[in-house]
């Protein structure tokens, strides 16, 4: 099984060099963007939790560390912690994100654009890296699933307040009425 | 720059690391995957939503990647409370381990004492600048027990029609006192 795999849930992380010179408007865009539910990546079906970071230059560790290492290139790091397998999901993230991507990906190099169906997938899948371990708290559980069961849970704990007293027939007409089949 | 939303927080480090680490961390991170008490070590810190480390030998570029002089250790986290309490239960809970993993990268003071390893960990640290969590609302372990309760409601759904009242009500106490704790 893949090292990317937990359960059912994906870690996909993706390394892109970002365009000379392209580092401030990118950084601006990503900022720019609106969070929570108004994110471009509420519309990606299956993301729990993703981001987009931008890696301008590896650190230099001072004293012990020989050699300063530098990036011919400024990376933009993507990472997403998504509901089942790969290839469907950069699909998805194409249709979904549609013009939100470009205005992201496009500060990198060598980005074909969402409108290339095959490049867009294969541009990425060619910027992944494999997880050395991959730790999911709830990895058999689907974005979908998480959302109706805090809803249950939700839902019973106002149930159980308020049905505190009843009698019998009247605990299990309000029960069944609560959670219809 | 946004490394909360809701109640998840974002921590993003890139770390080189020695030689050493080329022979170690495969070994590690295979005992990771391969032995279950490292999982399960990180499931008693239950406000850790997701974590990844990724070895990084050559940085992406379309082509056959870039190489640097040393490669380099990454870790993401998603995890709910302060980035304190985050760094501190490291720390406490899980010091072999952070030993292990972050050992024969170049500066790693240790995981203890603590403020060190902080240091370390902030310096080393990228801040995000786009973070999208889908439940800002749920903590991991409302969320873990979200399923109890709903496995469990589920459950006495379906045998509700055929239970008659009283035995009904039994049923329904019964799973009241069963996942108290998760509610």
């Amino acid at each position: 099984m893949s090292r990317n795999v937990s359960g059912q849930s994906y870690a996909l992380t993706v390394i892109t060099p970002i365009l000379d010179g392209h580092v401030p408007a990118l950084t601006e865009h990503l900022e720019a963007l609106p969070e929570g539910p108004a994110s471009p990546l509420a519309r990606v079906p299956g993301t729990h939790l993703a981001r987009w970071v931008v890696i301008d230059q590896v650190k230099y560790q001072g004293r012990g560390q020989r050699h300063r290492d530098r990036l011919s290139a400024s990376r933009l790091l993507f990472t997403s912690n998504f509901d089942g397998e790969l290839d469907p999901y950069l699909e998805t993230l194409r249709t979904a994100l549609g013009e939100d991507a470009d205005a992201v990906w496009g500060h990198c190099r060598g980005y074909p654009g969402h409108q290339d169906r095959a490049g867009f997938a294969d541009w990425l899948r060619s910027h992944a890296l494999e997880a050395a371990l991959f730790f999911a708290a709830y990895g058999d559980r689907t974005l979908e699933q998480v959302r109706a069961d805090v809803d249950k849970r939700t839902r019973l704990i106002a149930f159980a307040l308020g049905a505190q007293g009843l009698g019998a027939a009247d605990l299990k007409a309000r029960f069944m009425e609560a959670f219809p089949a | 720059m946004a490394n909360v939303e809701g109640r998840a927080t974002a921590i993003t480090v890139l770390t080189p690391y020695k030689r050493t680490g080329r022979l170690l961390l495969p070994i590690v991170f295979w005992i990771g995957r391969n032995v279950t008490a490292t999982l399960k070590k990180l499931q008693m810190l239950s406000f850790i939503h997701y974590a990844r480390w990724v070895i990084v030998k050559r940085f992406p570029d379309g082509g056959g990647g870039e190489k640097l002089r040393y490669p380099y250790l990454m870790f993401e986290s998603n995890f709910n409370g302060s980035w304190d309490q985050y760094i501190d239960a490291f720390s406490e809970v899980v010091p072999a381990r952070m030993k292990g993993i972050w050992g024969t990268s170049y500066g790693f003071p240790g995981p203890i004492p603590v403020e060190p390893f902080k240091d370390y960990i902030r310096a080393n640290e990228y801040v995000a600048n786009h973070y999208y969590n889908a439940y800002p609302g749920s903590t991991t372990t409302e969320i873990i027990s979200a399923a109890r309760v709903a496995a469990a409601l589920d459950d006495l759904r379906a045998r509700a029609g055929s239970l008659d009242p009283d035995a009904f009500k039994a049923a329904y106490e019964d799973m009241l006192t069963a996942i108290q704790r998760d509610l």
